[in-house]
């Protein structure tokens, strides 16, 4: 799976949770904060976009986490393993 | 599953099992691993008598009995067993009998119920009150029965779940703002123009045990007419020169919108209760679901918070006491070195660190040395900070807190240190 399509679920799945927000408006050097997500929204997002991949990060790995393309880097230690 | 000490409650919420009545099946594997159950002895384990300062427990670790000096308990001014607050839920008892046996609105309102009501709104300076059953569902009844879907509901990140699990049920698009940062919340305001809107602190924060930056909130909150709602779970009868909490000790009482408390922690029973407006709590008495839909307190239990307030607040003796030992364990555990973060109250942390496994190991030799002092583990407090929390109670003798400091010295301090 390419990081591309990683970007894409986490897109989509960003969409499917915050209001007013299409996928092309969200540059992945962002934080979901900058979306007006918050904590729980972020939880959601992350949690449908593993299920999706069919992975599972400890939470605790991911607490460092400051943008949209380092967790898809993340996402992608963990896809095909 | 391959270290599962690196996981944790926060990664089986969501499950994929297709049997709905089964959890997920990797959390059956992680929480069944020897590892994991050692950590989770430390938790229902089960107490033979009173929450006093001395007491005794059916220890999980080894399935003893064990006597213990009780760190853990929220019983912050001994009031759970005080003699008095015994005798009168003992009388009411053998007047009213075990329970209420109703919803307030329909026939659950005994006279206990609205003398407690009037006693608490007086006491809080407000309009009126608003009793619960549960002090959980005070805080979630309120917020449910306040705001609606279209409404914006900003929170400190340190909140309780009660008040964003009130956010939730309320549809009410919730914002977080910061820990005490009135910068952060200002930026969360600006998001929020031209919405109804209500923030959310807490008089004490209860990992912690910070004060909220009430000044600041207030301030921030005036500038852009944002109602203010005050849990002060962990503060009512200690805070204040009256005891009324943490917005009498800053002189700002008139400030806040709602003020909520719970009557298990320093009054010794159990319920909720939500302060306001007369019309505030007229309107949530036909819309807060834990209020109307819920059985009401047990009368007993009512007539023993009756007395609990009444000795509470009759002189400041017992928060006077309470804050002596606040002030001579913190002192120890600083002059022990330990890291007890930023407290104010008598909620004070001793922060461990990051070691999942320190944790759990201090924990046990602190339990079999006879301490019950619980361990709190990631995810409700960060990974890198795991901790012991102490609740100080006024009924803590000088032989109590010494020996209880022998043992955190023994097995914290030294541990940390080896």
């Amino acid at each position: 799976m390419t990081k591309e399509r990683v970007i894409e679920v986490i897109k989509n799945n960003i969409i499917e949770n915050l209001d007013d927000l299409e996928v092309d408006d969200i540059d992945p050097q962002k934080s979901m904060k900058d979306y007006g997500a918050n904590s729980l929204d972020m939880i959601e997002v992350v949690s449908c976009s593993m299920r999706e991949l069919k992975i599972k990060i400890p939470r605790s790995e991911l607490a460092d986490i400051a943008n949209i393309d380092h967790l898809a880097d993340k996402f992608m230690d963990y896809v095909d393993k | 599953m391959p270290d599962v000490l690196s996981y944790s409650l926060a990664d089986f919420f969501y499950t994929d099992n297709p049997d709905v009545l089964s959890p997920p099946e990797d959390f059956l594997e992680w929480i069944n691993h020897p590892r994991v159950r050692q950590c989770f002895s430390f938790f229902e384990q089960q107490l033979l008598a009173a929450p006093r300062t001395s007491t005794e427990i059916l220890s999980n670790i080894d399935n003893k009995r064990r006597k213990i000096i009780n760190l853990t308990s929220y019983n912050y001014l001994g009031l759970s067993s005080h003699p008095e607050v015994i005798q009168a839920a003992k009388e009411a008892l053998d007047q009213y009998g075990l329970g209420a046996s109703g919803a307030p609105l329909l026939s659950g309102t005994f006279d206990l119920h609205a003398r407690f009501a009037r006693m608490l709104a007086d006491f809080k300076q407000k309009e009126d009150c608003l009793l619960y059953s549960s002090g959980l569902g005070g805080n979630m009844g309120a917020i449910q029965g306040i705001l609606r879907k279209g409404d914006m509901f900003i929170l400190d990140e340190k909140c309780h779940k009660s008040l964003v699990d009130g956010g939730t049920l309320s549809g009410a698009k919730m914002l977080f703002f910061e820990h005490n940062n009135p910068d952060s919340l200002a930026m969360m305001l600006e998001k929020s123009r031209g919405k109804r809107v209500m923030v959310a602190v807490e008089g004490v924060y209860s990992m912690d045990g910070d004060l909220v930056k009430l000044k600041d909130i207030v301030e921030v909150c005036d500038q852009y007419k944002a109602a203010i709602y005050i849990d002060e779970a962990h503060s009512t009868l200690m805070f204040g020169p009256n005891g009324r909490g943490v917005a009498e000790h800053f002189g700002l009482e008139h400030k806040m919108g709602v003020s909520f408390g719970t009557l298990s922690k320093s009054f010794g029973g159990v319920g909720g209760f939500v302060c306001s407006n007369a019309d505030l709590i007229s309107y949530l008495k036909c819309y807060s679901s834990p209020w109307n839909f819920s059985c009401a307190s047990s009368p007993p239990v009512v007539a023993g918070l009756i007395k609990a307030l009444e000795v509470a607040t009759r002189d400041s003796s017992l928060r006077d006491k309470m804050w002596q030992n606040v002030a001579y364990f913190k002192k120890r555990l600083v002059d022990l070195k330990l890291d007890i973060g930023q407290t104010e109250s008598q909620v004070i942390p001793i922060i461990i660190g990051s070691s999942g496994e320190k944790l759990m190991s201090f924990a046990w030799e602190i339990q079999k040395r006879g301490l019950f002092l619980q361990p709190v583990d990631f995810p409700a407090v960060p990974a890198e900070s795991r901790r012991f929390r102490i609740s100080v109670s006024s009924q803590l003798t000088q032989a109590e807190m010494d020996e209880a400091l022998n043992i955190i010295e023994d097995v914290i301090a030294k541990g940390l240190k080896s």
